[in-house]
C-alpha cells in the first residue's frame, strides 16, 4: 500500500496543474518543491498564452494573480542603428484570446495554494534525490534517504530534469536541448510603461520578441520585453550552443547591449532593476523530447521537452498545464484499472499526441534550426533595413524598382543571395 | 519558578525552542515617508539566529532523551516557520496568536511568552536566538528567563547536557567562558553558531500530518492590559533613514591595475 496515490514532483504550472486537478478528482497527492516559496526558483519570463488555466481553476480570472493581457504583441529584428518591426494590435485579440503577462513567483504561489485547496499536500523547500525503484518499477520518490511511496510519480521539474537524469529515465541534457535565459525585472510606474509602450489602460499589455541581430562577435541571441503592471520583464535566451562557440560571451554583458539599444533605452529609462536572474530554457524541439512515461511514471512540462519558438512567440507554460492535465487525467484512469505500469500510463502519450503539446512539436520539427540561423540573425535584418533605408530616404537619385532594391539590400545581408532564398523558401515551410 | 528544581536524571528532558519568523532582511526596504519596515514583496523566514537556536536543541535531542517544542508569537501565517522547525525535528510546536499581540514590544513579548511555556508544563531548557534581525533588541530571551526566574547564559556557540547539568559556551569579548547550569535554564544562542540541518520530506510530511497547536489571549488568561500595544513601555518618537551615498564609479581594464592603485593610494583610499 502506498502513502499517496501520487507523488509530483515540482510546483511549476505542469505539475501544480497535475497536483490540481488529482487532489480535485480524490487522489491522495503530495506534491514537492525545492524553492521555497513555490515559484522563488523560476525565472520564466513570461507570457501565459492562451486559457489553459480554464482547466486548471474555471474561475482564475477572476483570482489568479495576471499582470495585463497582451494587447500588443510584437517581433523585432534588431540591427544596430535600427529596429524593424511587426507591431500587431487588435482588439480582436481579446475575442481570440492571446495571453496574459505573469509573473511566476505570484503565479506559482497562487498555483500551489490551489493545490492545497483542492486537498494535495505541498511541501516546499525540499530538494528529491531521485526515483525510487523496485523491479524495475517506481515505487516512489527517495529524499535525504527516505522513501516516500507512491502508485505512480509525474515528473515536473522544469528545465534541469535532474531528478530524471539521477534515476537514469533520461539522458544528461546536451548542449542542443538547452538554453540560458537571463532576465531583469525593471520597475515603472504604471502610467510610463502605458505611455512607453502606447496601451490603452494599466491592464493592456505589450509582449515583444527581438532577433538581436547587432550582438558583439556576431552571437546570436533572442530578446524579449513583457510589460508587468508596474514592472518590465527584459531578457533574452541565447542556446549553449552559441555560448560555446563565442568563448568570450557572457549573458549579462549581452543583456546590457540588449538595453543600450538606441531604441530599447527609452523604453527602460529611469527604470529601477529589481530583479537579475538566469535559467536554463528548453530549447530542443521534438528531437530532445526523452521517454514520457514508464512503469509507475510520467514525465510533464520542460523537464519532458514542452516548449516551443518559432522567432514570432516564446511558449512553455501552456504546454506545462495541458501536459500536467493530461498526466492527471491518465493516472486517474490508471487508477481505476489499478494498473500503474507503463502499459497502465500509455493514455498519456495518447492524449499528448492528439493535442496541440506534441502535434506543435511535429509540425514544427526543426524549426530550431531556422530560428538561429546566420539568416534570421543577419540576413533578414540586415536586408531590411538596407531595403527600408532605400525606399524610406530621398538622395535626389532616380528610383529603383522594389525588387532591384531588394537584390541589392540582400547584398547587404552578410549571407550570400543563394543561401537566403533557399532558406526563406525553408523558413516559410518549416513555420 | 520553573517546576524542576531537582536534578539527575529526568526521564525526557523538556526543551522548548522561542523563535520568530521575520521578513527576509536582504528583501526589505525601509518606507522614506513612514518610516516603517515596508515588508511589502519580502517573504518571510525563520530569525538567522532561532535557526541556530533550533539546532542548538536538535543536537541535545541527538544525545539525549529529549522532547523538543518551538513556540512563537505571531500572526496565523507563522505556521509555515513552525512547521519548517518540525521538518527539521522539532516534535511540537505551539503558535500564539491573538489581535490583542499585535503591536506587542519586547517586554509583553517576553512576558506572553513565558506564560505560554509556563502553560505548556514542565520545562528544562529553553532555547531563543540570540536577537532578530528586524529589531535587533536582543530583549526576549533574557527577558523570558527574568520572568520564569530561571538562570541564563547568553552570547552561547555551543551548549550540551551531561549528567543532569546544561554546559553553555559564552563569546564574550576578551575570550570564552564555559558555565554550568542546572536546569531549567535559558540559552540564548547566537547567529552562525552553528550549521542548521535541514528539513527532510520525510519530517515535513509527518509535521503536516501533525500540525501546530494554537493559542489564544484567553488560553493564557492574562489581562488584555497587559499584552500587545497596550503592554508595551516604548514608544517610538521619530526615526530617520541614512540615504547611502553616491558613489564614484570608474571602470579600469586589467591592464590599467597599476594605474588602479596609483589612484587609489593618491585618493588615500589605500596606503602603502
Amino acid at each position: 500500500m502506498s502513502e499517496f496515490d501520487v507523488i509530483v514532483v515540482g510546483a511549476g504550472p505542469a505539475g501544480a496543474s497535475a497536483a490540481i486537478k488529482l487532489a480535485g478528482s480524490g487522489s491522495s497527492v503530495l506534491l514537492v518543491e525545492r524553492g521555497d516559496p513555490p515559484g522563488s526558483k523560476n525565472v520564466s519570463g513570461g507570457v501565459l498564452w492562451g486559457d489553459s488555466l480554464g482547466s486548471v481553476a474555471p474561475d482564475w480570472e477572476k483570482s489568479a494573480p495576471m499582470e495585463r493581457y497582451v494587447e500588443a504583441k510584437g517581433v523585432s529584428f534588431l540591427t544596430r542603428d535600427s529596429k524593424i518591426s511587426i507591431d500587431f494590435r487588435s482588439k480582436k485579440l481579446q475575442e481570440r484570446r492571446s495571453g496574459y503577462t505573469v509573473l511566476r513567483t505570484k503565479l506559482d504561489g497562487w498555483l500551489s495554494k490551489k493545490a492545497k485547496d483542492a486537498g494535495a499536500m505541498v511541501a516546499s523547500g525540499i530538494t528529491v534525490d531521485k526515483l525510487a525503484f523496485k523491479d524495475e518499477r517506481v515505487i516512489g520518490i527517495e529524499q535525504d534517504g527516505d522513501i516516500i511511496t507512491s502508485d505512480i510519480v509525474i515528473l515536473a521539474e522544469g528545465a534541469n530534469p535532474r531528478v530524471a537524469i539521477n534515476s537514469g529515465i533520461r539522458d544528461r541534457l546536451k548542449d542542443r536541448d538547452v538554453a540560458i535565459g537571463v532576465k531583469e525585472i525593471i520597475k515603472l510606474p504604471e502610467k510610463t510603461i502605458n505611455e512607453r509602450f502606447n496601451l490603452t489602460s494599466s491592464k493592456m499589455g505589450f509582449a515583444s520578441e527581438y532577433v538581436l541581430g547587432f550582438l558583439e562577435g556576431g552571437v546570436k541571441a533572442g530578446g524579449f520585453i513583457y510589460t508587468n503592471k508596474e514592472s518590465i520583464s527584459l531578457g533574452l535566451v541565447i542556446s549553449m550552443k552559441e555560448m560555446r562557440e563565442n568563448n568570450n560571451t557572457r549573458s549579462f554583458d549581452l543583456i546590457e547591449q540588449f538595453k543600450e539599444h538606441p531604441y530599447i533605452a527609452p523604453l527602460i529609462e529611469g527604470g529601477r532593476v529589481d530583479e537579475y536572474s538566469a535559467h536554463m530554457v528548453q530549447e530542443g524541439g521534438l528531437k530532445s523530447v526523452p521517454q514520457l512515461y514508464g512503469n509507475g511514471f510520467m514525465v510533464v512540462g520542460d523537464g519532458a521537452g514542452f516548449s516551443f519558438s518559432n522567432g514570432m512567440v516564446l511558449q512553455g507554460m501552456n504546454y506545462a498545464i495541458a501536459s500536467g492535465i493530461a498526466a492527471a487525467e491518465s493516472a486517474i484512469k490508471a487508477k481505476i484499472k489499478s494498473n500503474f505500469t507503463k502499459d497502465g500510463l500509455s493514455s498519456y502519450e495518447e492524449r499528448l499526441k492528439s493535442s496541440f503539446v506534441l502535434q506543435d512539436l511535429m509540425n514544427f520539427k526543426g524549426i530550431e534550426e531556422v530560428t538561429w540561423s546566420d539568416m534570421i540573425h543577419r540576413g533578414i535584418p540586415n536586408m531590411t533595413e538596407e531595403l527600408f533605408l532605400s525606399l524610406f530616404s530621398e538622395n535626389g537619385q532616380p528610383k529603383a524598382h522594389m525588387i532591384n532594391l531588394l537584390i541589392r539590400a540582400m547584398g547587404h545581408s552578410d549571407v550570400p543571395r543563394k543561401d537566403m532564398v533557399i532558406n526563406m523558401y525553408r523558413m516559410l515551410r518549416r513555420m | 519558578m520553573g517546576s524542576n528544581t531537582n536534578t539527575g536524571d529526568f526521564l525526557v528532558l523538556e526543551i522548548i525552542v522561542m523563535i520568530k519568523q521575520v521578513p527576509d532582511s536582504q528583501e526589505v526596504v525601509i518606507d522614506p515617508v513612514t518610516f516603517t519596515l515596508n515588508r511589502g514583496a519580502a517573504r518571510n523566514v525563520i530569525n538567522p539566529a532561532d535557526e541556530n537556536a533550533i539546532e542548538a536543541a536538535l543536537r541535545i535531542k541527538d544525545k539525549t532523551n529529549a522532547h523538543v517544542t518551538v513556540i512563537t508569537m505571531g500572526p496565523p501565517f507563522a505556521e509555515s516557520a513552525l512547521i519548517d522547525c518540525m521538518s527539521r525535528g522539532v516534535d511540537d510546536a505551539v503558535l500564539v496568536t491573538d489581535r490583542a499581540f499585535a503591536g506587542a514590544d519586547t517586554y509583553p513579548t517576553g512576558l506572553t511568552l513565558a506564560s505560554t511555556i509556563k502553560k505548556l508544563g514542565k520545562y528544562d531548557i529553553i532555547f531563543a536566538g540570540e536577537e532578530s534581525t528586524d529589531s535587533s533588541t536582543g530583549h526576549v530571551g533574557p527577558g523570558v528567563a527574568e520572568f520564569l526566574g530561571t538562570d541564563q547564559a547568553s552570547y552561547t556557540s555551543e551548549s550540551w547536557y551531561e549528567d543532569g547539568f546544561v554546559y553553555a559556551k559564552r563569546e564574550l569579548e576578551d575570550g570564552t567562558e564555559v558555565v554550568k547550569m542546572k536546569p531549567p535554564t535559558l540559552i540564548t544562542v547566537l547567529t552562525n553558531a552553528n550549521d542548521p540541518r535541514r528539513a527532510t520530506l520525510r519530517k515535513k510530511i509527518d509535521a503536516m500530518k501533525k500540525g501546530i497547536k494554537t493559542m489564544t489571549l484567553a488560553d493564557l488568561g492574562m489581562p488584555p492590559e497587559w499584552v500587545g500595544l497596550r503592554g508595551s513601555p516604548t514608544v517610538v518618537k521619530s526615526m530617520r533613514t541614512i540615504d547611502e551615498k553616491k558613489r564614484e564609479g570608474k571602470k579600469f581594464k586589467i591592464e590599467e591595475i597599476p594605474k588602479l592603485v596609483d589612484e587609489l593610494i593618491e585618493k588615500k583610499i589605500i596606503s602603502i
